[in-house]
């Protein structure tokens, strides 16, 4: 039964044209029927309806006086009044202040009623649809306010942090000072542009043409691992592989070098400095209808409290040396986009564990 | 000859406690500037100071991970009067959003929002030495 989208709920007081309905529609429509308005009123308030089919005549209220009483507290329905042709009168005038949709002429004929029904239901149809888009835009501007705000933020303040070195330098005689001046504005500078990066990368997520190739998960990782090793903040971390590919995987490369680049980075980035040896392990197991990435580091760890934020925009976890707060957003929107999920699993002082999981995109 | 003042930085950035730290001093009107890399570790400490603070000058970075600026001040909100009147809190930030500066504005804690990179003249300016 609710596998039918076309909810109905048909009110009229005599029983065999509620029957006679049920027994014409039953098999296209989730049909709900009854002979009380009260008890219809009822049935309103425990589901969904889409459509509300009501008699005109009935005892108690006639259909127009239903609806006008229903109207406010569930508007979403779309109201279609049954009428005998004395009534036509009443029927026009609720048509023409907007309590109904449509009326249908009794005795009614299979055809119409069923147009009746699509017309309406096309109409709900769109306005949900309509609720939903306006969701999602709502949601999607509250974003780009966040974005803009934390993305003025990442933008001017290490160029404030340049400016404010050069201040310095400039008070500074001793040539031997000015290169460690120097030295601090090329961090600074690096750290504008890896978020410039950053932020090209998720626009490229959010709004590019998904390529769908094959990937070789080996070639992929040698690549990432090319551009990270020089990184100075490397430092003795030892980074090791196993990846096992059994079958063609197709997906997106670029999501892809995103999802590794940011978690190895991160790997790199949260090291534990007073471990003695510490590692980031990447295993991929991939065949040619999923691949399970895992990527585990003995690094300083993700508090508990944190680690349902760490995925958010701009969230930072308290880390001293965190980046923006959205290398891991971009993961998680690479991901979504993938169809895949995420997992963390974290102990502060101990490492952290994530996990990857991501359909092959069939062409 | 003024006083020298005590400093407090509250920044997550190290670039910016290391420049703010080092131009402070460089500029003479202190010899005592502490760092925090946190504004929780910072509250903390305040708190354990209590009354053994000196005067003390804050400046305050708004964007921080964990306890942002206005979130620190909040919690300062809740300390006793007797060490409030220690501190005079500067909010340092790069920011040029209307809200942050209504909000810094608008917050009797918070004296001037001084923009990044701190300029010593308009410091000594607002300290009115």
């Amino acid at each position: 039964m609710s596998e039918k989208a076309i909810t109905i709920l048909y009110i009229d007081d005599e029983e065999h044209n509620l029957h006679s309905f049920k027994a014409s529609f039953r098999k296209q429509y989730d049909i709900t029927i009854t002979s009380s308005v009260v008890e219809a009123e009822q049935m309103l308030d425990e589901k969904d309806f889409c459509i509300i089919l009501a008699d005109q005549r009935m005892p108690g209220l006639t259909g127009v006086q239903f609806f006008e009483k229903i109207r406010t507290k569930f508007p979403k329905p779309i109201r279609i009044l049954i009428t005998g042709h004395t009534d036509i009168g009443a029927a026009i005038d609720a048509i023409n202040k907007g309590e109904v949709f449509r009326f249908i002429d009794k005795p009614w004929d299979y055809k119409y009623v069923e147009n009746a029904i699509s017309n309406a239901y096309d109409i709900y149809k769109t306005r949900e649809d309509l609720k939903q888009r306006n969701i999602e835009l709502q949601k999607a501007n509250e974003e780009l306010d966040k974005f803009v705000y934390s993305a003025s933020h990442d933008l001017r303040a290490p160029l404030m942090s340049v400016l404010g070195i050069v201040n310095l330098a400039l008070l500074e005689e001793d040539v031997k000072s000015q290169n460690e001046y120097l030295e601090l504005i090329r961090q600074s500078v690096k750290k504008l542009d890896t978020f410039i990066i950053n932020i090209i990368d998720y626009y490229k997520n959010a709004r590019g043409v998904p390529v769908v190739t094959d990937i070789s998960f080996e070639e992929l990782v040698t690549e990432v691992q090319a551009t990270i090793q020089y990184l100075p903040e490397y430092g003795n971390l030892k980074m090791t592989t196993d990846i096992q590919q059994d079958g063609i995987f197709h997906s997106d490369v670029m999501k892809l070098r995103i999802i590794f680049n940011n978690l190895i980075n991160n790997a790199i980035k949260f090291q534990d400095k007073n471990k003695p040896n510490p590692f980031v392990h990447l295993t991929v197991k991939s065949t040619d209808s999923d691949a399970q990435i895992i990527v585990e580091d003995n690094g300083t760890g993700i508090k508990e409290s944190d680690q349902d934020k760490i995925f958010k925009m701009f969230y930072r976890a308290g880390a001293t040396n965190s980046g923006s707060g959205i290398g891991l957003y971009i993961v998680h929107e690479a991901i979504a986009k993938l169809g895949g999920e995420i997992s963390v699993t974290s102990k502060i002082g101990q490492g952290s564990i994530f996990e990857i999981n991501i359909p092959s995109i069939n062409k | 000859m003024e006083p020298l003042l005590n400093f407090f930085l509250i920044d997550d950035s190290a670039f910016d406690l290391f420049i703010y730290e080092k131009l402070l001093i460089k500029s003479g009107i202190t010899n005592s500037v502490k760092t925090f890399n946190s504004a929780r570790d910072a509250l903390k400490h305040l708190i354990a100071q209590a009354e053994s603070l000196p005067d003390t000058i804050i400046l305050l970075d708004l964007q921080m991970p964990d306890m942002n600026g206005f979130e620190f001040i909040d919690e300062f909100d809740q300390l006793p009067e007797t060490l409030r009147q220690k501190i005079r809190i500067f909010m340092l930030s790069s920011t040029i959003d209307t809200r942050d500066i209504e909000k810094a504005k608008a917050s009797q804690h918070i004296i001037d929002l001084l923009p990044k990179p701190l300029e010593i003249p308009f410091l000594k300016k607002k300290l009115a030495i």
